[in-house]
């Protein structure tokens, strides 16, 4: 909304902020009893000028910079280079973005790095490939398919058997 | 067909849009302004014994802060 006032001379004056907001931006403080339509327009036109000042000299950070965008923290360094404006804005200004370091180096596009297994373990895939023997005689079968089988423990019943406990 | 002044420029909403997406602090630094400015002008309003800002108290203000820069321009309005 653009509010226009009326000098004696006839031309009028292009505010661009409303004149209630501003009003109600000066009645948050307290101590502020009234203010005059002077006043009022005065606090406008010199936000104004304080807008077009700030965003010239980030403008002028940016282009330091190297930058085409303005960023925030061109506009801290401008508010830094001016000794009032620093007195009164540098610490409401958010603080400055941290930029978080990564604990390990970035990983390349492709598969992840992982960690080395632990010990003693294989791999899965050993599991499906033929067992490479350096004797070809090994590989070949038994022929007597009863010699494949392990030898039984003659002692095996007995050890499977309970052992009777003497009670005496 | 001339055109007119404003169809040179780009369309202040979407300027406006751009501002607001790259400085999103800049509505907060002008209520601080505002803030700072009013509350040196109260407090010397104060100190006077006066109820009322007027136009004098904000022009002493800016002058005493260091915004001396903006008086002349802003005694052209009065």
């Amino acid at each position: 909304m653009v509010m226009a006032e009326e000098e004696e001379s006839g031309v009028s004056i292009q505010l661009e902020f409303p004149k209630g907001r501003v009003k109600k931006i000066m009645a948050l403080d307290k101590d502020v009893k009234r203010v005059s339509s002077e006043a009022l327009f005065l606090v406008s036109r010199s936000t104004e000028l304080f807008l077009q000042f700030l965003a010239e000299k980030s403008a002028q950070v940016a282009i330091e910079k190297k930058r085409k965008t303005v960023n925030l923290e061109h506009i801290r360094e401008a508010v830094k280079r001016h000794q009032p404006t620093r007195d009164f804005l540098l610490d409401e200004l958010p603080p400055p973005s941290q930029p978080t370091k990564p604990d390990r180096p970035t990983q390349p596009a492709g598969r992840p790095k992982l960690d080395p297994p632990p010990r003693g373990t294989r791999r899965i895939d050993l599991f499906f490939r033929k067992p490479e023997l350096d004797d070809p005689a090994q590989a070949q079968p038994p022929e007597n398919p009863a010699q494949a089988q392990p030898p039984e423990n003659p002692d095996q019943d007995q050890a499977q058997s309970p052992v009777p406990v003497d009670e005496s | 067909m001339l055109p007119q002044e404003q169809d040179r420029f780009l369309p202040i909403v979407n300027v406006s849009h751009i501002m607001k997406k790259v400085m999103p602090a800049n509505a907060k630094i002008l209520k601080y302004f505002i803030n700072f400015i009013t509350g040196e002008a109260s407090n010397k309003c104060q100190r006077e014994k006066r109820k009322t800002i007027n136009g004098d108290d904000l022009l002493w203000v800016m002058t005493t802060l260091g915004f001396e820069d903006y008086v002349e321009p802003l005694k052209g309005y009065l």
